[in-house]
Parts: structure tokens; sequence; C-alpha cells
């Protein structure tokens, strides 16, 4: 006979298709499973603090229409304002401000700062990837991110220049 | 448990019934929409960075702000699959045919019932109240500033302009005719609010219309649908469209559908789901900017 235990074969068959099964049924983990896991332990209230600084307050600080560029708003929500900046009715970038304060469950976009090295109208500057943001107050966040490759770093810093960052830094 | 933005988008389907439809739009702005699927080639599409670090923290903020329930975003994703109506069977059914091959509508005519037109226009007037809701819980414009929306209108670019030309496309000029927008205002004016209660659709979304019965919510229906027309009017006249026109782009991936507009109407109907895809895009392109933003 050339199966001396058929039993004991059919037994390692079984296992071997059962570690095959379940380990693919498996799924790897993936990068934002812990994200996933962190930001599901509650219902409401996990992402922007409650006493966050309205949308609304922050959208008279943003520059207004001039020169063939107009301003969109696109989104108002608690903590966050943003627009688009168009010419020719082509976006060029998106102008934001944010409270930094409101920010909850993913680290504080205001830390960054503390190791800025350079400022754009006396506020400490970071500039990462397509986007240029300043820190107003310790507290107010202005960004412009590029959405099209001929809007430069230059252009980015001078549209966060064009803000009313004097006005914001009195916001409380 | 309700499924993240992650599986969301990584799971839209990048062919398929509902992406053929969208595709034979194309027409009506051409490269308008990208068929963006997947969570991470959604990020890399609507910010443009690249850095692996960054594209983890823009990310992980994306997640949160998606599972804070008050941030409006799960109510948003609830209206664009709840007004969808789609009857997957059938959908599966249809899909079954031979990859590559077209459909024929023939098959389907003993499976499929054309909607009478007041129905049809209840559902049409429907998805256009869910994408005013769904458009103000995503971008915070309160619940009822139906000027905000229209203004907003005119800037609806990418998936958003290809969910508003398919609802005029599919679910107005196919079923309705060429004059559709008047045929619907008529007969939403005829529209007893018993017989919006009857609706299975508005059931499913009417604790998000605003008004305190269906009386109200009939009149905000109402008001909403006459203060899109004039877009959807613009839309259909700049355009050139006729229910002729579309069909014959369908006819790329469905056979068989010259003289039976309103078979094809209720086949699109029950097999795809363009705004529960579309809207899932949109959503997602909203959420990532906002948390490329505030990070």
């Amino acid at each position: 006979m050339f199966i001396k235990h058929p039993r004991r074969l059919f037994a390692a068959l079984l296992l071997s298709l059962v570690l095959l099964t379940t380990g693919c049924a498996t799924k790897a983990p993936g990068r934002f499973d812990q994200a996933q896991k962190e930001s599901s332990s509650q219902r409401s209230g996990q992402a922007i603090a409650k006493d966050s600084t309205q949308g609304s307050e922050f959208n008279k600080f943003f520059p207004g229409n001039s020169d063939g560029y107009k301003r969109v708003y696109t989104q108002e929500k608690k903590g966050f304002s943003a627009a688009n900046l168009k010419k020719d009715g082509k976006v060029l970038a998106v102008l934001s401000v944010n409270d930094t304060q409101g920010v909850k469950g993913t680290s504080n976009p205001a830390a960054k700062y503390q190791s800025a090295s350079k400022q754009i109208s006396g506020y400490p500057a970071i500039e990462r990837g397509k986007q240029t943001s300043v820190l107003v107050s310790d507290r107010y966040q202005v960004k412009v991110q590029s959405k099209d490759d001929a809007f430069s770093p230059s252009d980015r810093e001078a549209w966060i220049q064009k803000f009313n960052l004097n006005g914001l830094s009195k916001l409380n | 448990m309700s499924k993240s933005i992650i599986e969301l988008t990584d799971e839209l389907p990048k062919g398929g019934l509902t992406v053929s439809m969208l595709k034979s739009l194309d027409f009506i702005a051409p490269g308008e929409w990208k068929n963006i699927v997947g969570f991470v080639d959604t990020i890399e599409e609507v910010t443009g960075e690249t850095d692996e670090d960054f594209i983890q923290e823009i990310g992980e903020r994306a997640i949160f702000l998606y599972n804070d329930k008050s941030q409006g975003y799960q109510r948003a994703m609830w209206l664009y699959n709840t007004v969808d109506s789609s009857d997957t069977a059938l959908g599966a059914a249809a899909l079954a045919n031979k990859v590559g091959e077209k459909i024929p509508l023939l098959g389907f005519l003993s499976k499929i019932t054309p909607k009478a037109d007041k129905a049809q226009t209840i559902d049409l007037s429907l998805k256009l109240v869910a994408e005013l809701i769904a458009f103000c819980q995503i971008n915070g414009i309160p619940g009822d500033s139906i000027g905000d929306f229209v203004a907003s209108l005119g800037e609806y670019s990418g998936e958003s302009f290809i969910r508003m030309a398919a609802l005029v496309s599919v679910d107005g000029l196919i079923p309705l005719g060429p004059d559709f927008i008047s045929k619907a205002m008529s007969s939403l004016n005829n529209t007893s609010p018993q017989e919006l209660e009857g609706n299975s659709t508005f059931s499913g979304i009417q604790d998000a219309i605003p008004g305190n019965n269906a009386s109200s919510k009939l009149n905000f229906i109402g008001e909403s649908f006459d203060s899109v027309k004039g877009w959807m009017s613009d839309l259909v006249t700049s355009k050139n469209l006729t229910p002729e026109k579309i069909a014959g782009n369908i006819q790329s991936f469905v056979d068989g559908a010259d003289g039976k507009l309103d078979y094809l109407a209720a086949f699109l109907d029950v097999s795809t789901n363009y705004y529960e895809h579309t809207g899932t895009q949109t959503l997602a392109r909203r959420l990532i900017e906002r948390a490329s933003a505030e990070i």
C-alpha cells in the first residue's frame, strides 16, 4: 500500500486546507486601520471640538475678487472655511482658514510651526508639498494649496499676504 | 456597522453598467469626469501630493472627519445611497452577460416596467432634493439655503457635474421626453401629499427633507425643483441634448433601445446606481480637500 496512514494524511490535508483558507481570509493590516479604529470609538465629536470658531467667522478675512481673480467659497464647517481661487474659469488654488484648537483626534496642526524656519508677514510659515501656510495668534491656520502647476510657491506666499491676517489675529 | 470611507472608496467599481453609462455621457462635457477609485488614489488625485507620510496624515484626518457624525458626511452618504433605488439583482443579471458585449434590452422587457410619469417625476425631484441636502451636509451651508445651492451648481465640476448631467439625461429626458421640465412641474403641481407618502423613495428619505408634514415637504420639493429648472434647461439647450442623442450614446452598451425609451429608462433605473457611485466620489473629494487644508 502506498499510503500507510490514510487518516493521518487526511488530517494533514485538512489542516493545511484550514490554514490556507483562514490565512487567505485574514486581511493584511492596512495603513489606515489604526486611525479607523481610534476614530470609531465614539459616534460624534471626535474630530472637531464643540467650541471651535465657526467657519463663517473666517470668511471676511479672505482675499476678495480682483484683477480677474475670483474667490468662490466652497466649504464652511465648524472650525473651517475654504474657497477656490479661480481665473478664466480655472481653479488655480484653494484658500482656507481653520481653527487648529478645534482639531481633535489627529495631531495638532499648530505644533509644526514651532520648528518653522521662515515667516510670512511676521507669522511663522511652513511650506510642504503643494501647500504654504501660516499660523496666526498661535491658533488660526491660513493655507494656500496649488491646484495648477503654474501656481508657484511664491504665488502661494503672495496670496497668503492678501488675507487680512491682522484682522484674523484679533479674532477670539 | 456601516462601511468606512476607505471601504466605500476602495470598493467603487472600475467597470460595469454604472461606469459604462456615465462614460457614455462624456460627450456632454468631454473629460469632465474621471472614475477615480480607491482611497489613496483619491487623496493623490485631489491633493496632487506624492509624499507617503503626507498622504498618510491627510488620510487619517479624513477618516476622523468622516467618522465624526456631527460633521454630516455620513448623513450625506446615506442620502446618496437611499435615493438610488437600484435593484441590484437585475444589475447583476445584466452583468452576467459576456464582458465586452452589448446588453440586449429585449431580454429584459419582461422583467422591467416603465414608471408612470408621475412616479418618474417624484423620483427626479427627490434626487434633486437629496442633492441639495447632501450638498449642505458636505459643504456646510444650512439645509434650506436653496439660493446657495443654485449658485454652486454653476461651480459643479467633475463627478458632481456628471451626476447632474446623468440626472437630466436618464431621469429627465429619456423617460419624460424633451419637455421633461414643464411635464415634471405640472405633474408635481398635481401630486397630493398622500401620493408623495406612497412613494417608497420618499418614505426612505422623508426625515431629511425640511418640513413638518408631507404637505410642507411637498412644497419644499416643488421649490427646489423650481429653483434648479433654469440650470437644467440651460444644460439641455447649451449642449443641445435630446432623448434620441442620449439614447444613441447609451447604445454603446445597451442594444435595441430604439423606440423603447421608457423601457431603457426603467432598465437604467434598476441596473445602475450612478447617484451612489458619483456621490461617494464627491463626498470623498470634499472630505479630503478639507482634511488636506486642516492638517
